[in-house]
C-alpha cells in the first residue's frame, strides 16, 4: 500500500521529482561512463605493453635497470639452455645495448634493442628486418617507430652512421639504413630505439648468444642465471599511474554524487516542511509516524529507483553509440602512456552493480535522513503547519 | 461509547502555560449528532483533538469504547483512528495528489483492506454524497463544498464509530453549509455514527441535538436541542 501512495505522490511532485531522477540518472550514467573508459583505457594500455614489450614477465640478467644504460654492456650473458629450447610463440630474446645515430652530425643517443626473428610472443612489426637475413656487411638494417622519426627526422630508405662499442669495449661504426617506420602504439619501445635482428646485433657487437632479457609467456621457475621479473613489476609506473587516475575519477563521481544527495535532501526537506497538513492528515486518518516515515522514503528512494530506470532508457544508446566510435586519445601521442588508438568501454559489471547500488543507497539515506522528524511530530501541530518550522 | 472524565489541557506557549481546557466532564452515547460551540479560543479543537487521541490531557482521562486513550501508546491510537474514528476538518484536507474516488478508498487501503473489495463500498458512498459525475477528478478541480462532500465520504467510508468535524463549514457559503448538514444528519442515520462538530455557526445549531457551549476553556451549557429539523 505504501508503495502506491508513494508512487501516486512521487508522481504528483511534477518537474522537481523529473529533476531530481533527471540529475540523478546523469550521475549513474557519468559513473558508469568513467569507470568503463578507465577500464578500457587500463586493458588498452597494458595489452600494449604486454604484447609489445612486457609479455608475461622477463628473465632478465640480475641488476639490469633499463634506467642506467652504462651498466647495459655489462649486463648480458648466454641465453641458458633452459630458455633456448622453448618455442617461438614462448618467448623473445632481447639484447639491448646503448648506440649513438649521427644524424645531420648531431650525436643521438639511442638504444640498440636487438630481437629474435620469428618470435610470435611479442607483437612487433619487424617484417622488413626478417628478411634481412644476410649477416651485417656494409650497413646495419633498423627500423625505428613513428615517434622516433618524428623526433629524429629519419624516415625509410635514410642511411646514418650509427656507432656502439663491443664485448671488448671497442668503438665501431657503421651506417644504419632506415628499413621501415612503424607504428608502435608503446613509446617504451618507440622514443630513442633503434630495432635491430638479434643475430644482427649480437654480431656487431660480438655478443653471440647473448641476451639481455627473454621475454616468456610466464614464470616457468628458476632460470640459472636469471632472475624473472613479474609483470606487476615491469607496468609498475602505467598501474601507478592508473591507480591514481581511479582516485582521481572517484573523487569527481563522490562530488557528483553529493550534488545529486544534496538535491534529494533538498527536495525531502521541502516536502516534509510544505506537506506537514497532508501528514497531520494521513496521521489522523490513522497512519503511524513510522509508517509516514516509510512513505516519505519509499517516495524520496523512488527517485533512485527512477534514475536507474532513466540511466538504462539514456545510458543504453549513448554507450552504443560510443563502442562504435571509441574515444579518440591521439593527444595522447606525445606522452608516456602506451596508448595511441581510439579507446572503448569496458564494462566489468561488479563495478557497475556496485556503484549503481552505493548511489542508490545514498539516495535512499538522503531521502530518509530529513523525514525522521516526522517520528516526534505531533498530529494536532502537524495538523496546523507548525510541527516543522 | 466516549467519556471525558474531568479532563483540563494545559499549553506551554514561550514561557507560560496556557490552560485551553477546565476540568471538562462529558458523556457521548454512540449515534449522537451534536456540536461544540463557541467563540475563537474557547477550547472547541483542543476538545476534539483529545476525542479522536490526537493529544492527550494534561489532567483526567478521555475515555472511548473500552480504552482509555491517554494510556495508549502512538502506534495503538493511530490504529483506533484507524478502525473507529473519521475526521472531517475546516479546510477539508484531502490529499491533492488524488483524485474522488482515491481519496475516499485511501482510509479503506489503511485498514489493509484490498480495493477490490471495496470498490462498491466506494462507488455507493460517492453517490451518497452527489459526486458521481466527478469520481475521477482531483481536489483542484472541486468546489469547496464539493471538496467537504469528498471530506465528509472519506470519513464514513469505513463506517467509523465517531465522527469528529473541525469547523466543517466554515469556508463554506451559506447554500452549501445546509446542503452539508443535511448530509451529514443523514449519513448520522444511516451509518449510526456519532457526529461531533465544533462551531461557532448558529446555522449547525439547527440540525444537532446536542449543544456543548464553550467559554475560555470551560463547559458553560450542556443542553439538548430540541428543534433539530427531521
Amino acid at each position: 500500500m505504501i508503495l502506491k501512495v508513494a508512487l501516486r505522490n512521487f508522481a504528483g511532485q511534477g518537474m522537481r521529482a523529473f529533476l531530481n531522477v533527471s540529475v540523478t540518472a546523469l550521475i549513474i550514467i557519468a559513473t558508469i561512463f568513467s569507470l568503463s573508459l578507465l577500464n578500457g583505457f587500463q586493458a588498452q594500455a597494458l595489452k600494449n605493453l604486454s604484447t609489445t614489450d612486457v609479455g608475461g614477465g622477463h628473465y632478465r640478467v640480475p641488476g639490469f635497470d633499463i634506467m642506467s644504460p652504462t651498466d647495459w654492456e655489462d649486463l648480458t650473458q648466454e641465453v641458458p639452455r633452459q630458455l633456448s629450447q622453448f618455442k617461438h610463440n614462448e618467448k623473445a630474446e632481447v639484447l639491448v645495448q646503448q648506440g649513438q645515430l649521427f644524424i645531420n652530425n648531431r650525436m643521438f643517443p639511442v638504444q640498440l634493442r636487438g630481437v629474435e626473428m620469428g618470435q610470435q610472443l611479442l607483437d612487433l612489426p619487424m617484417d622488413h628486418l626478417l628478411r634481412r637475413q644476410q649477416p651485417v656487411a656494409d650497413s646495419v638494417p633498423i627500423i625505428i617507430g613513428t615517434q622516433m622519426s618524428r623526433k629524429s627526422k629519419l624516415k625509410v630508405g635514410d642511411q646514418v652512421v650509427m656507432k656502439w662499442r663491443d664485448k671488448h669495449g671497442a668503438v665501431d661504426a657503421l651506417d644504419a639504413e632506415v628499413v621501415d617506420v612503424v607504428p608502435l602504439v608503446n613509446p617504451r619501445v618507440d622514443e630513442g630505439v633503434a630495432w635491430l635482428r638479434l643475430d644482427h646485433l649480437r654480431q656487431i657487437t660480438l655478443r653471440s648468444k647473448e641476451i639481455t632479457w627473454v621475454v616468456v609467456e610466464g614464470n616457468r621457475g628458476k632460470v640459472e642465471g636469471l632472475e624473472f621479473i613479474d609483470t606487476d613489476y615491469l607496468m609498475r609506473d602505467l598501474l601507478a599511474l592508473l591507480a591514481n587516475d581511479r582516485r582521481n575519477t572517484r573523487l569527481i563521481i563522490g562530488i557528483l554524487l553529493m550534488l545529486a544527495a544534496i538535491s534529494v535532501f533538498n527536495t525531502q526537506y521541502l516536502n516534509i516542511f510544505k506537506r506537514q497538513k497532508e501528514i497531520g492528515t494521513l496521521m489522523a486518518m490513522g497512519m503511524t509516524p513510522n509508517q509516514i516515515i516509510r512513505l516519505f522514503t519509499v517516495e524520496g528512494g523512488l527517485a533512485a529507483v527512477g534514475a536507474v530506470l532513466m540511466a538504462v532508457v539514456l545510458g543504453i544508446p549513448f554507450f552504443a553509440w560510443f563502442q562504435i566510435s571509441g574515444f579518440d586519445v591521439s593527444h595522447l601521442s606525445g606522452t608516456g602512456i602506451p596508448v595511441r588508438e581510439n579507446i572503448f568501454l569496458e564494462f566489468n559489471v561488479r563495478e557497475i552493480a556496485t556503484a549503481v547500488s552505493i548511489i542508490v543507497g545514498l539516495m535512499i539515506l538522503v531521502a530518509w535522513w530529513p523525514v525522521r522528524r516526522i517520528s516526534n511530530l505531533e498530529p494536532t501541530q502537524a495538523l496546523r503547519g507548525r510541527g516543522i518550522t | 461509547m466516549l467519556k471525558i472524565d474531568h479532563v483540563s489541557k494545559v499549553y506551554r506557549v514561550g514561557n507560560q502555560d496556557f490552560t485551553a481546557l477546565h476540568d471538562v466532564n462529558l458523556e457521548v452515547p454512540a449515534g449522537a449528532f451534536m456540536s461544540f460551540v463557541g467563540p475563537s479560543g474557547s477550547g472547541k479543537t483542543t476538545l476534539l483533538n483529545l476525542l479522536g487521541g490526537l493529544d492527550k490531557p494534561t489532567e483526567g482521562h478521555v475515555f472511548f469504547r473500552d480504552y482509555c486513550l491517554d494510556d495508549l501508546s502512538r502506534e495503538k491510537l493511530a490504529e483506533i483512528r484507524r478502525q473507529h474514528i473519521g475526521f472531517i476538518f475546516q479546510s477539508y484536507n484531502l490529499l491533492p495528489v488524488y483524485s474522488v474516488y482515491e481519496n475516499i478508498l485511501f482510509p479503506l487501503l489503511l485498514n489493509n483492506e484490498k480495493e477490490s473489495a471495496v470498490r462498491d463500498r466506494v462507488k455507493e458512498i460517492i453517490a451518497q454524497v452527489g459526486l458521481e459525475p466527478e469520481t475521477h477528478k482531483k481536489p483542484s478541480e472541486l468546489s469547496g463544498g464539493q471538496c467537504q462532500r469528498v471530506a465528509i465520504a472519506r470519513a464514513l467510508v469505513k463506517k467509523p464509530d465517531l465522527v469528529l468535524a473541525d469547523e466543517p463549514t466554515a469556508n463554506l457559503d451559506k447554500e452549501n453549509s445546509l446542503m452539508i448538514l443535511d448530509l451529514m444528519q443523514e449519513l448520522n442515520r444511516e451509518y449510526k455514527a456519532a457526529f461531533i462538530f465544533s462551531t461557532h455557526d448558529e446555522k449547525v445549531n439547527r440540525f444537532v441535538n446536542r449543544e456543548v457551549r464553550l467559554e475560555d476553556g470551560y463547559v458553560i451549557s450542556d443542553q439538548a436541542v430540541e428543534s433539530a429539523p427531521a
